[in-house]
C-alpha cells in the first residue's frame, strides 16, 4: 500500500478529474465547448494509478479518458476546457483542440486521434531516453478498441525486440465506440496478448487506483531497470457514451448497472477511510475544493481570448 | 571533408554521395541515428548503409522489424524528444504503409503544438529497373499535398550529399527521395564536396533561350542529354533541376519562363494529378502574359509501372519524346 501523503494525493487528483469532468459535461450542455466532449469517468484510477507511478521527467503518450495523468503532471484544468473551446491560450493555441491537448514540457504527449498511433510514438521517446543515457521511462495508452490497429502490434513488438523502456497501458473499458468487446477481439484477455511479442503481461482491477498503482509501479521499475517494456490491462467500464453526443444506449442496462456500483473515486475515498488516511470530512473537503477548483477554472477559461488569424502558413514549419 | 567511398578514388556514385552525407552527419552530430529494415548488418538493400554498423554502432544504427509504421512512430517520436533520426524506406513504395504517422503524427505537429520534428525520411523511388507495380512508383505527389513535410529529390551527386545533409539538420521532417535508378548510373569526379545545399533552391543546369524544361530527378539527366541533342538543330534549351519539390522555388522557375517563354515539365511520376500539375499550375500563375505558348506535361502514363521492359519502357519517358516535345514547344 502506498503512503498516506501519496495516497491522498492520489485521490485529490482522481476527484478533480472527476469534478472537472463533469463540470465539462455540463458546459457541454451548455454550448460552451467546440465539438463533443471526451471523458473518463470510471478511468480515474487507470489514469491516476499509472501517472503517479512515474517520474516528472518520464514521457506520457495518454489519450482521451486519462485527464488524471495530465492533471498528475500539473496541466491545469482550465487548460483542457480551454482546448475544447478552441481558445488562444490552449495548449495547441487553438489550432488543434478540443481532446487533443497535452503539453511537452510536462513530458506529455498531444495525441492526435488515430489510436494508437502513439504507441509507436512512446517506443520513440523510450528510445531517445535510453539513447541519451538516463533510465527514464515512456508510457503510453489506448484502449481495448485502438488493440486492433497495426500500431499496437509494430509498437509492442518494436519495444519488445529492442527491450526499451516501455509500459503500455490498455484500458479496456468494455467499448469501441459502440462496437462491444466481443466484436473487437476473439482474446478478450489483452494482458495474455503480451507472450506473443515475448513480455510481461498482467491484467489489473481498474477500479483499484491503489492496485493499478502497484502493477504500474512493477512495469515501470522494470522499464527503468533495462528489462524491457510490458503490458497492462486495467479492465473498467466506459461509464459516458463515446462522446457527450452518445447516448450509449447500445450498452445493456445490467451491465451498466453492475459498473455503476463500483465508482473509482467513492471505493478510494472508502479506502482512505478505512485505512484511517482520512475521515469523512476530509473526505468531503478534498471533493469540494475539486469541485471549486473546476468552476473556478472554467470562469477562467470562458475569460480567455479566441486565437486570430496570424501567418498560419508561417507556423507550419519550424524555423 | 574527403569523401569515402568504397568505389575508384577519382570518382563519386549517387549512392556513394548519399552514403558520405549521411556519415558526414553522423559523425558531425551525435543525435543523428539510422533505423530501418535490413540497415545494420546486410547494409541496406541497396547497400547504402553498408559498413555504418561497424563503423556507428548498433545503438545509432537500428536493424528494425519489417514494421513501416513502427518505426516511423519510433522516429517521429524519438524527434519529438529532440533526437534526429533518419529512417530508411526499402523502397518509397513501402511509405504507404507508414502514411498515417508521417501525415499526422510528423507533418502536423509543429503546426498543431509547436514541437520541431527534425527527422529525415529516406525513400528510393522511380521506375526503369523492371521492378514492376510495387516497387517502381513515384510517391512525391501523395505528400507534396501535406502541409508541414518538405520534399527534396536531388539529381546529382553534389546535391545528393549536400541535400542529405540539410535534410538532417532541418527541423522539419523531410521526405529525401533518392533515384534508385541513379545510385550507380551516375558518377562524378572526387573527391566531392559536402557542403550543405539549402533546402527549397532549385538550379538552373544548363542554360538556355528558347524553352525552360522544369524537372528533378532522373528527369534532369534526360533533359540535359535531349538539351545537347536539340542544341545541334540550334534549339537552346534552358535545363532547371528542381531539386526541392516543396518548399518550391518559384522564384528560379518564373525568372527562367519568363526568360524564354515557354515552359514543358518533366517527370517519371504519372501524369494525372502529378507535381507537374502544380508546376504547371504555378507557372500559369506567374507567367501567364510571358508565355508564347500553352505550358506542356511529359509525365509517366496514368498506369501502375509495369514490370515487363517494353511495357515499362513505353510507360514512363524516354528521350525521343522528350526531344520531339521540346522541339514542337520551341518552334511553334
Amino acid at each position: 500500500m502506498v503512503e498516506r501523503d501519496l495516497a491522498i494525493r492520489m485521490f485529490e487528483v482522481m476527484a478533480l478529474m472527476r469534478a472537472v469532468e463533469d463540470r465539462m459535461v455540463t458546459m457541454y450542455r451548455q454550448g460552451e465547448l467546440l465539438g463533443s466532449l471526451y471523458t473518463g469517468h470510471w478511468h480515474e484510477a487507470i489514469a491516476v494509478g499509472t501517472a503517479s507511478a512515474l517520474r516528472p521527467t518520464d514521457v506520457l503518450a495518454p489519450l482521451h479518458r486519462d485527464l488524471g495523468a495530465h492533471l498528475w503532471r500539473g496541466l491545469e484544468p482550465w487548460q483542457v476546457m480551454a482546448s475544447f473551446m478552441g481558445k488562444a491560450t490552449s495548449p495547441t493555441g487553438g489550432r488543434d483542440g478540443t481532446l487533443h491537448y497535452g503539453r511537452l514540457d510536462l513530458n506529455i504527449i498531444n495525441p492526435v486521434s488515430h489510436i494508437p498511433n502513439n504507441y509507436p510514438i512512446a517506443t520513440g521517446a523510450a528510445f531517445a531516453l535510453r539513447y541519451r543515457g538516463t533510465d527514464g521511462v515512456a508510457m503510453a495508452y489506448c484502449g481495448d478498441g485502438a488493440s486492433s490497429r497495426g500500431d499496437f502490434h509494430e509498437a509492442l513488438n518494436l519495444a519488445a525486440v529492442q527491450s526499451l523502456p516501455c509500459v503500455f497501458i490498455v484500458e479496456n473499458n468494455q467499448y469501441a465506440y459502440s462496437t462491444p468487446l466481443t466484436l473487437t477481439t476473439a482474446a478478450t484477455d489483452f494482458a495474455s496478448k503480451a507472450v506473443a511479442y515475448g513480455m510481461p503481461g498482467t491484467q489489473v482491477d481498474g477500479i483499484d487506483v491503489f492496485a493499478v498503482h502497484e502493477v504500474a509501479a512493477a512495469a515501470v521499475a522494470r522499464a527503468r531497470a533495462g528489462d524491457g517494456p510490458s503490458l497492462i490491462e486495467a479492465v473498467t467500464m466506459r461509464m459516458h457514451g463515446h462522446a457527450e453526443h452518445d447516448p450509449a444506449d447500445y450498452v445493456p442496462a445490467e451491465l451498466h448497472e453492475t459498473w455503476a456500483k463500483r465508482d473509482p473515486v467513492e471505493e478510494c475515498a472508502a479506502r482512505l477511510t478505512e485505512l484511517g488516511y482520512l475521515d469523512a470530512d476530509g473526505v468531503a473537503e478534498v471533493r469540494e475544493k475539486a469541485r471549486a477548483t473546476a468552476l473556478e477554472h472554467r470562469g477562467k477559461a470562458l475569460g480567455m481570448p479566441m486565437p486570430e488569424p496570424d501567418d498560419e502558413e508561417g507556423r507550419v514549419y519550424a524555423s | 571533408m574527403p569523401l569515402e567511398t568504397d568505389g575508384p578514388a577519382e570518382s563519386v556514385s549517387y549512392l556513394e554521395a548519399i552514403a558520405a552525407g549521411l556519415a558526414s552527419e553522423m559523425e558531425a552530430d551525435p543525435d543523428v541515428f539510422l533505423i530501418g529494415e535490413d540497415v545494420g548488418q546486410f547494409g541496406g538493400a541497396f547497400k547504402v548503409t553498408k559498413g555504418f554498423l561497424d563503423r556507428f554502432g548498433p545503438r545509432r544504427v537500428i536493424d528494425s522489424p519489417i514494421a513501416e509504421s513502427g518505426f516511423t512512430g519510433l522516429a517521429c517520436g524519438a524527434a519529438l524528444m529532440g533526437l534526429r533520426p533518419v529512417v530508411e524506406f526499402q523502397f518509397a513504395d513501402f511509405i504507404s504503409c507508414a502514411f498515417d504517422q508521417i501525415i499526422n503524427n510528423c507533418s502536423k505537429q509543429h503546426y498543431r503544438t509547436g514541437n520541431p520534428i527534425p527527422l529525415t525520411l529516406r525513400a528510393p523511388f522511380g521506375a526503369r529497373l523492371r521492378a514492376g507495380p510495387t516497387h517502381s512508383q513515384s510517391v512525391e505527389a501523395y505528400f507534396a499535398h501535406i502541409p508541414g513535410l518538405k520534399i527534396v529529390a536531388p539529381a546529382t551527386p553534389a546535391d545528393a550529399a549536400g541535400l542529405l545533409i540539410s535534410a538532417i539538420r532541418d527541423n522539419n521532417p523531410v521526405l529525401y527521395l533518392e533515384s534508385k535508378y541513379l545510385y550507380r548510373r551516375i558518377e562524378v569526379p572526387g573527391p566531392l564536396s559536402l557542403d550543405p545545399v539549402p533546402i527549397g533552391s532549385a538550379k538552373v543546369v544548363r542554360e538556355g533561350t528558347k524553352v525552360s524544361l522544369l524537372t528533378y530527378s532522373v528527369g534532369v539527366h534526360q533533359g540535359l542529354e535531349a538539351a545537347a541533342e536539340l542544341d545541334q538543330e540550334g534549339i537552346s534549351v534552358e535545363v532547371v533541376d528542381l531539386r526541392t519539390l516543396v518548399p518550391l522555388d518559384v522564384a528560379t522557375i518564373t525568372a527562367s519562363v519568363n526568360k524564354t517563354s515557354r515552359a514543358v515539365i518533366l517527370h517519371e511520376d504519372a501524369r494525372r494529378l502529378g507535381y507537374g500539375a502544380e508546376i504547371a499550375a504555378t507557372v500559369a500563375e506567374e507567367c501567364f502574359w510571358q508565355l508564347d505558348g500553352p505550358v506542356v506535361r511529359i509525365a509517366g502514363k496514368n498506369t501502375p509501372i509495369p514490370t515487363s521492359p517494353a511495357l515499362e519502357d513505353a510507360a514512363v519517358p524516354q528521350l525521343p519524346e522528350i526531344i520531339s516535345t521540346l522541339r514542337r514547344v520551341a518552334t511553334t
